[in-house]
């Protein structure tokens, strides 16, 4: 039953075309980019850093460098955004359309059902990230040869990786890349459950992620970095250093794990308690 | 199939439902009558376990429906007023979407619940190309997929044309006829409730002002229209004689128990007083209705 539930889920998430609006965006952001990089002194630029640094630009200028170029402001910008979208509707638009009540009228728990929601939304996001990864590198490769691999990495300012390394951790960080979108969602799925419009749910789940980020950014404030979401959040670049921090990536991960589950069980408390009416 | 003991509900301040106590027996079609804001709709979403009472117990089939609402709700199937779905699917989908959070449902059940209401055909259409009609089709739809004992209606009707409404009343009664369901109906019309249901309730602000039978109501309550020409004289040799209780608006007389039309015809005429026409007042739920609500000023719930 959870199962037929889920695929019933998935066909109202993928259903609608809101839905799409990230993976339309992510294509046109990255065609913009990907011409920008290629046609404006961007690339001379990168090709300068890279010979400054001894290296050969020919070797270095590829398709998965360019594409985690393409893709680091993207998942600044705009995959909170789409994600939050998405996860901020997930009850609240239901609530709101009347849906939920129909839905509400028969004997599935309120548990079950946001549980079967949520994992929807983490469907969404996982998909969403593959989507965006495929996308930077297919687009990438289009005007770029394949080849290794340039990449800035904190702690490290810069990382080079073979053709094949650079690969294998370009697949590994959209794992990790995954993590972070579900987190996204999660919250927004979180104020979802409040008695509120989804946009409200959306914008309270970006400002908090905004929070972060300025909160982090405070020099002040460096001591408490752990204590920061957005500083988990880098860890799918951390996989691209050498050698990689595991201990400090999976420290991360069990946060964000722990975020993602905290804000599940409070949205659901919320959602418990409420009197779902017309 | 509903039992509801002294169920209250507030939010915040406000009491939206007021100690209210029902009971709707299987095979019965039950309305639940009341202005906006009377409370029908929070005592609808009680029964189906969306709105949490502050105290009292609702219990549906035999389960309380707060600490076992999956249990109670498992042959219940409901439909509210302007019926909405995901517009951006079919019929089809929708039903199967809807169904998964009952019990698994088989093609062959979709399809034959899709036949029963009369969606052959569309079914496979986006819902956002239905009528208002074919909508309310669907959602009966829906709520007859887990092959429910129980209906629970609230302003089905709303919205709908006269030919709508029409359908829907002929559809309450073919459901009440052919499958034997236990209807309880939430609605404005009153003309509606009085041709469908058995038993009525008028709530008003939050709080139970009448239970009984449509029949009872109709019958005006042993009230009777006299025709006399002095019906001040009339009524004195009536009330004397026991043989009726009350009179009202100067035609109207209430009949003791026991007495009938017969005797105080017999009455009047011996006693020299000219009886030009008498007979058994029939009132419709709206006349019985707005009586209610015109003279009602809240009083304690008696049931």
């Amino acid at each position: 039953m959870y199962f037929a539930q889920l695929k019933n889920e998935l066909w109202k998430l993928f259903g609608k075309k809101r839905t799409y609006i990230g993976f339309g965006a992510f294509l046109l952001a990255q065609t913009a980019m990907l011409l920008a990089f290629r046609f404006t002194r961007w690339q001379s630029d990168f090709e300068r850093l890279l010979s400054g640094n001894g290296y050969l630009a020919s070797e270095f200028i590829s398709a998965l460098t360019v594409s985690v170029v393409m893709l680091m402001p993207q998942i600044i910008l705009l995959m909170p955004l789409y994600t939050t979208l998405v996860g901020g509707d997930l009850v609240a638009k239901e609530a709101e359309d009347g849906t939920l009540r129909m839905i509400l009228a028969r004997p599935i728990s309120r548990f079950r059902l946001l549980l079967v929601k949520w994992n929807a939304g983490i469907i969404f996001a996982a998909v969403l990230v593959v989507a965006l990864g495929l996308t930077a590198l297919g687009f990438a490769r289009l005007l770029f040869p394949w080849g290794g691999m340039f990449v800035f990495a904190p702690g490290q300012t810069f990382s080079v990786l073979s053709s094949h390394d650079g690969w294998l951790r370009f697949a590994m960080s959209h794992l990790f890349l995954a993590l972070n979108a579900s987190v996204m969602l999660s919250i927004a799925f979180m104020f979802s459950c409040f008695n509120m419009k989804p946009a409200a749910a959306t914008i309270l789940a970006l400002s908090y992620l905004f929070v972060n980020v300025v909160m982090e950014g405070i020099p002040f404030f460096d001591r408490y970095d752990d204590w920061f979401i957005t500083h988990h959040f880098r860890s799918w670049l951390l996989v691209f250093r050498t050698p990689t921090p595991w201990a400090q990536i999976i420290q991360s991960e069990i946060i964000l794990v722990a975020v993602s589950l905290t804000v599940f069980i409070i949205g659901w408390m919320v959602f418990q308690t409420r009197d779902i009416k017309s | 199939m509903i039992s509801i003991t002294q169920v209250t509900k507030k939010f915040g301040s406000r009491t939206a439902v007021d100690h209210l106590s029902l009971s709707v027996p299987r095979g019965e079609i039950f309305g639940l009558l009341g202005h906006n804001g009377a409370g029908k709709s929070t005592a609808i979403g009680m029964m189906l376990g969306q709105v949490w009472p502050t105290s009292g117990e609702v219990r549906v089939c035999g389960f309380d429906v707060t600490s076992q609402r999956n249990k109670a709700l498992q042959k219940v199937g409901a439909i509210f007023e302007a019926p909405v779905f995901y517009d951006y699917l079919s019929g089809w989908r929708n039903l199967e979407i809807l169904s998964s959070y009952t019990a698994p449902t088989s093609r062959e059940r979709i399809r034959e619940v899709v036949d029963w209401v009369g969606l052959t055909g569309r079914v496979e259409s986006k819902v956002r190309t239905y009528s208002h009609g074919m909508r309310s089709r669907l959602a009966l739809a829906q709520a007859l997929l887990p092959k429910p004992e129980l209906l629970i209606l609230d302003e089905p009707s709303d919205g709908l044309d006269p030919e709508g409404i029409h359908e829907m009343r002929n559809t309450i009664q073919r459901l009440h006829r052919e499958l034997g369901l236990t209807i309880l109906l939430s609605s404005h019309l009153l003309n509606e409730v009085e041709q469908l249901c058995t038993r009525i309730a008028v709530l008003q602000r939050g709080r139970k002002v009448f239970e009984g039978n449509v029949a009872d109501v109709r019958a005006g309550r042993g009230r009777v229209t006299l025709k006399t020409p002095d019906f001040a004289a009339a009524a004195a040799v009536l009330l004397g004689l026991g043989l009726i209780t009350a009179t009202s608006e100067g035609k109207f007389i209430s009949l003791g128990d026991g007495h009938t039309t017969a005797e105080v015809t017999q009455a009047l005429v011996s006693s020299g007083i000219a009886v030009d026409g008498i007979w058994q007042h029939e009132q419709t739920v709206e006349d019985f209705y707005m009586s209610l609500v015109n003279s009602t000023t809240v009083a304690p719930d008696s049931n």
